[in-house]
Protein backbone atom coordinates (compact mmCIF):
# COMPACT_ATOMS: atom_id res chain seq x y z
CA UNK A 1 0.00 0.00 0.00
CA UNK A 2 1.09 3.42 -0.85
CA UNK A 3 1.59 5.93 1.77
CA UNK A 4 -1.19 8.65 1.88
CA UNK A 5 0.23 12.12 0.12
CA UNK A 6 -0.91 15.84 -0.41
CA UNK A 7 -2.95 14.59 -2.93
CA UNK A 8 -4.15 11.95 -0.71
CA UNK A 9 -5.43 14.54 2.04
CA UNK A 10 -7.10 16.74 -1.03
CA UNK A 11 -9.46 13.59 -2.22
CA UNK A 12 -10.27 13.32 1.76
CA UNK A 13 -11.36 16.49 2.08
CA UNK A 14 -13.32 16.88 -1.46
CA UNK A 15 -14.83 13.42 -1.52
CA UNK A 16 -18.31 14.31 0.21
CA UNK A 17 -18.48 16.97 -2.59
CA UNK A 18 -17.34 14.62 -5.28
CA UNK A 19 -20.20 12.30 -4.84
CA UNK A 20 -22.30 14.81 -4.10
CA UNK A 21 -21.75 15.78 -7.63
CA UNK A 22 -20.64 19.60 -6.39
CA UNK A 23 -17.00 19.28 -7.89
CA UNK A 24 -16.58 20.72 -11.16
CA UNK A 25 -15.23 18.76 -13.80
CA UNK A 26 -11.36 19.06 -14.17
CA UNK A 27 -11.89 18.81 -9.84
CA UNK A 28 -13.60 15.02 -10.29
CA UNK A 29 -11.14 13.83 -13.45
CA UNK A 30 -8.55 14.81 -11.36
CA UNK A 31 -9.85 12.39 -8.10
CA UNK A 32 -10.78 9.77 -11.10
CA UNK A 33 -7.31 9.56 -12.11
CA UNK A 34 -5.82 9.92 -8.40
CA UNK A 35 -7.95 6.84 -7.39
CA UNK A 36 -6.65 4.81 -10.87
CA UNK A 37 -3.52 4.57 -9.04
CA UNK A 38 -3.90 4.57 -5.23
CA UNK A 39 -6.05 1.63 -3.49
CA UNK A 40 -6.19 3.25 -0.77
CA UNK A 41 -8.36 6.72 -2.02
CA UNK A 42 -9.99 4.05 -4.18
CA UNK A 43 -11.23 2.38 -1.05
CA UNK A 44 -12.03 5.28 0.59
CA UNK A 45 -14.45 6.47 -2.29
CA UNK A 46 -16.41 3.07 -2.85
CA UNK A 47 -16.34 2.88 0.45
CA UNK A 48 -18.11 6.11 1.44
CA UNK A 49 -20.39 5.54 -1.82
CA UNK A 50 -21.71 2.35 -0.49
CA UNK A 51 -22.56 3.90 2.58
CA UNK A 52 -24.20 6.64 1.13
CA UNK A 53 -26.68 4.48 -0.76
CA UNK A 54 -27.16 2.48 2.47
CA UNK A 55 -28.58 6.04 4.04
CA UNK A 56 -30.64 6.62 1.19
CA UNK A 57 -32.50 2.97 0.91
CA UNK A 58 -33.18 3.61 4.81
CA UNK A 59 -34.94 6.58 3.72
CA UNK A 60 -37.27 4.40 1.53
CA UNK A 61 -38.14 1.69 4.49
CA UNK A 62 -41.88 2.21 5.72
CA UNK A 63 -42.62 2.68 9.08
CA UNK A 64 -44.21 -0.03 11.01
CA UNK A 65 -48.05 -0.67 9.65
CA UNK A 66 -49.45 -0.98 13.60
CA UNK A 67 -47.72 2.65 13.26
CA UNK A 68 -49.13 4.43 10.43
CA UNK A 69 -52.46 2.84 10.99
CA UNK A 70 -52.10 4.44 14.70
CA UNK A 71 -51.43 7.49 12.63
CA UNK A 72 -54.47 7.50 10.41
CA UNK A 73 -56.67 6.62 13.17
CA UNK A 74 -55.39 9.45 15.31
CA UNK A 75 -55.96 11.96 11.75
CA UNK A 76 -59.54 10.72 11.10
CA UNK A 77 -60.69 11.19 14.52
CA UNK A 78 -59.19 14.47 14.60
CA UNK A 79 -60.57 15.54 11.86
CA UNK A 80 -63.98 14.19 12.24
CA UNK A 81 -63.96 15.57 15.98
CA UNK A 82 -63.30 19.01 14.07
CA UNK A 83 -65.82 18.85 11.65
CA UNK A 84 -68.64 18.13 14.53
CA UNK A 85 -66.93 21.69 16.38
CA UNK A 86 -64.80 20.22 18.09
CA UNK B 1 -43.28 5.15 2.33
CA UNK B 2 -40.13 6.18 3.20
CA UNK B 3 -39.26 9.86 4.08
CA UNK B 4 -38.08 11.31 1.12
CA UNK B 5 -41.20 13.14 -0.17
CA UNK B 6 -40.08 16.05 -1.95
CA UNK B 7 -40.73 19.90 -1.31
CA UNK B 8 -43.08 20.14 -3.96
CA UNK B 9 -45.50 17.31 -2.90
CA UNK B 10 -45.82 18.87 0.60
CA UNK B 11 -46.34 22.12 -0.93
CA UNK B 12 -49.13 20.53 -3.29
CA UNK B 13 -50.94 18.90 -0.44
CA UNK B 14 -50.53 22.20 1.86
CA UNK B 15 -52.36 24.33 -0.78
CA UNK B 16 -54.90 21.74 -1.12
CA UNK B 17 -55.44 20.94 2.06
CA UNK B 18 -55.60 24.94 3.00
CA UNK B 19 -58.46 24.95 0.93
CA UNK B 20 -60.74 22.49 2.49
CA UNK B 21 -59.38 19.33 0.98
CA UNK B 22 -59.89 16.22 3.56
CA UNK B 23 -58.10 14.08 1.68
CA UNK B 24 -55.32 16.22 1.15
CA UNK B 25 -55.00 17.26 4.88
CA UNK B 26 -55.58 13.85 5.65
CA UNK B 27 -52.37 12.67 3.94
CA UNK B 28 -50.42 15.82 4.88
CA UNK B 29 -51.20 14.77 8.59
CA UNK B 30 -50.40 11.28 7.82
CA UNK B 31 -46.89 12.42 6.15
CA UNK B 32 -46.60 14.41 9.17
CA UNK B 33 -46.67 12.01 12.12
CA UNK B 34 -44.44 9.65 9.58
CA UNK B 35 -41.83 12.40 9.95
CA UNK B 36 -42.07 12.73 13.42
CA UNK B 37 -41.95 9.17 14.19
CA UNK B 38 -38.93 8.37 11.88
CA UNK B 39 -37.17 11.23 13.38
CA UNK B 40 -37.56 10.56 16.94
CA UNK B 41 -36.68 7.50 16.83
CA UNK B 42 -33.87 7.57 14.47
CA UNK B 43 -32.08 10.89 15.93
CA UNK B 44 -33.55 11.21 19.23
CA UNK B 45 -33.30 7.15 19.68
CA UNK B 46 -35.83 7.67 22.44
CA UNK B 47 -38.95 5.35 20.81
CA UNK B 48 -40.85 5.74 24.08
CA UNK B 49 -41.13 9.33 23.14
CA UNK B 50 -42.33 8.90 19.73
CA UNK B 51 -46.13 8.57 20.33
CA UNK B 52 -46.44 12.18 22.09
CA UNK B 53 -44.01 13.28 19.53
CA UNK B 54 -46.57 12.29 16.61
CA UNK B 55 -49.22 13.65 18.55
CA UNK B 56 -47.59 17.47 18.54
CA UNK B 57 -46.58 17.20 15.12
CA UNK B 58 -50.09 15.89 14.41
CA UNK B 59 -51.67 19.27 16.28
CA UNK B 60 -49.39 21.58 15.06
CA UNK B 61 -49.66 20.84 11.52
CA UNK B 62 -53.31 20.73 11.97
CA UNK B 63 -53.01 24.62 13.15
CA UNK B 64 -50.48 25.43 10.92
CA UNK B 65 -51.75 24.53 7.56
CA UNK B 66 -54.82 27.40 7.49
CA UNK B 67 -51.99 30.16 8.40
CA UNK B 68 -49.37 29.04 5.84
CA UNK B 69 -48.24 32.10 3.56
CA UNK B 70 -45.38 29.65 1.81
CA UNK B 71 -46.31 26.24 0.83
CA UNK B 72 -42.48 25.67 0.02
CA UNK B 73 -41.52 26.29 3.33
CA UNK B 74 -44.01 23.53 4.91
CA UNK B 75 -41.45 20.72 4.73
CA UNK B 76 -38.18 23.49 6.37
CA UNK B 77 -41.39 24.08 9.17
CA UNK B 78 -42.59 20.54 9.95
CA UNK B 79 -38.64 19.32 10.65
CA UNK B 80 -38.15 22.51 12.41
CA UNK B 81 -41.42 21.63 14.51
CA UNK B 82 -40.58 17.89 15.08
CA UNK B 83 -36.94 18.72 15.69
CA UNK B 84 -37.91 20.97 18.71
CA UNK B 85 -40.60 18.30 20.10
CA UNK B 86 -37.75 15.89 20.65
CA UNK B 87 -35.24 18.56 21.95
CA UNK B 88 -38.23 19.38 24.33
CA UNK B 89 -38.82 15.61 25.58
CA UNK B 90 -34.80 15.43 26.21
CA UNK B 91 -35.18 18.52 28.37
CA UNK B 92 -37.91 16.87 30.60
CA UNK B 93 -36.05 13.96 30.79
CA UNK B 94 -33.13 15.68 32.43
CA UNK B 95 -33.35 15.32 35.98
CA UNK B 96 -35.73 12.24 36.04
CA UNK B 97 -34.52 10.12 38.87
CA UNK B 98 -32.96 6.85 37.45
CA UNK B 99 -34.43 3.73 37.15
CA UNK B 100 -32.28 0.79 39.02
CA UNK B 101 -35.12 -1.73 38.44
CA UNK B 102 -33.05 -5.07 37.14
CA UNK B 103 -35.63 -6.42 35.18
CA UNK B 104 -38.49 -5.37 33.59
CA UNK B 105 -40.71 -7.52 34.16
CA UNK B 106 -42.99 -6.86 31.24
CA UNK B 107 -40.50 -7.28 28.74
CA UNK B 108 -39.67 -10.99 30.68
CA UNK B 109 -43.23 -11.97 29.77
CA UNK B 110 -43.64 -10.24 26.75
CA UNK B 111 -40.53 -9.68 24.19
CA UNK B 112 -42.03 -7.63 21.54
CA UNK B 113 -39.25 -6.41 19.62
CA UNK B 114 -38.46 -3.38 20.14
CA UNK B 115 -38.82 0.05 17.74
CA UNK B 116 -35.30 -0.65 16.51
CA UNK B 117 -35.95 -4.18 15.72
CA UNK B 118 -39.22 -3.33 13.63
CA UNK B 119 -37.63 -1.18 11.27
CA UNK B 120 -34.82 -3.69 10.83
CA UNK B 121 -37.46 -5.89 9.85
CA UNK B 122 -39.53 -3.92 7.82
CA UNK B 123 -35.94 -3.16 5.44
CA UNK B 124 -33.42 -1.33 7.61
CA UNK B 125 -30.02 -2.54 7.52
CA UNK B 126 -28.96 -3.84 10.75
CA UNK B 127 -25.62 -2.68 11.00
CA UNK B 128 -26.37 0.86 9.93
CA UNK B 129 -28.93 0.97 12.32
CA UNK B 130 -26.23 0.47 15.08
CA UNK B 131 -23.41 2.52 13.60
CA UNK B 132 -26.19 5.88 13.25
CA UNK B 133 -26.54 5.18 17.00
CA UNK B 134 -22.79 5.90 17.16
CA UNK B 135 -22.51 9.03 15.55
CA UNK B 136 -23.25 12.34 17.89
CA UNK B 137 -26.49 12.82 18.24
CA UNK B 138 -25.62 16.57 15.97
CA UNK B 139 -24.14 14.51 13.32
CA UNK B 140 -27.06 11.76 12.96
CA UNK B 141 -29.35 14.32 12.70
CA UNK B 142 -27.65 15.66 9.78
CA UNK B 143 -27.73 12.05 8.16
CA UNK B 144 -31.16 11.67 8.67
CA UNK B 145 -32.57 14.63 6.84
CA UNK B 146 -29.85 15.02 4.26
CA UNK B 147 -29.68 11.38 3.22
CA UNK B 148 -32.68 10.00 4.40
CA UNK B 149 -34.38 12.01 3.98
CA UNK B 150 -34.08 14.43 1.37
CA UNK B 151 -33.57 17.31 2.46
CA UNK B 152 -30.96 19.82 0.74
CA UNK B 153 -28.11 21.19 2.20
CA UNK B 154 -29.92 24.80 2.81
CA UNK B 155 -33.05 23.30 4.32
CA UNK B 156 -31.29 21.13 6.80
CA UNK B 157 -29.03 24.40 7.90
CA UNK B 158 -32.97 26.60 7.94
CA UNK B 159 -33.95 23.50 10.32
CA UNK B 160 -30.73 23.46 12.53
CA UNK B 161 -29.84 26.83 12.56
CA UNK B 162 -26.44 26.29 11.02
CA UNK B 163 -24.62 27.23 8.05
CA UNK B 164 -24.72 25.57 5.12
CA UNK B 165 -20.54 25.08 5.27
CA UNK B 166 -21.17 23.55 8.78
CA UNK B 167 -24.04 21.29 7.56
CA UNK B 168 -21.48 20.11 4.76
CA UNK B 169 -18.44 19.37 7.45
CA UNK B 170 -20.91 17.49 9.79
CA UNK B 171 -22.17 15.40 7.06
CA UNK B 172 -18.93 14.91 5.83
CA UNK B 173 -17.44 13.88 8.95
CA UNK B 174 -20.61 11.43 10.02
CA UNK B 175 -20.26 9.71 6.25
CA UNK B 176 -16.83 9.32 6.90
CA UNK B 177 -17.73 8.06 10.57
CA UNK B 178 -20.22 5.46 9.33
CA UNK B 179 -18.08 4.19 6.72
CA UNK B 180 -15.32 3.55 9.15
CA UNK B 181 -18.10 1.87 11.71
CA UNK B 182 -19.36 -0.30 8.76
CA UNK B 183 -16.10 -1.71 7.70
CA UNK B 184 -14.86 -2.58 11.27
CA UNK B 185 -17.76 -5.11 12.12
Amino acid sequence: MSEPSSECAAILANVSAYLDGELEATACAAIEAHCATCSSCARLVEGLRRTIGLCRHAGTVPIPEDVRARARDSVRRLLDDRARGG
Amino acid sequence: MGGTDSKAEYATLVRDAATGDRDAMERLLIRAQEVAYRFSLLVCGHPEDAEDVMQDALLKTYEHVGRIDDPSAFRTWLYTTVRNACLMKRRRRIGEPTSFDPVDPVRVVDPAPSADERLIEQGMDRRLRAALNRLPPAHRMVVVMREMDGLSTKDVAAVTGLSEANVKQRLHRARLALRRDLEQR
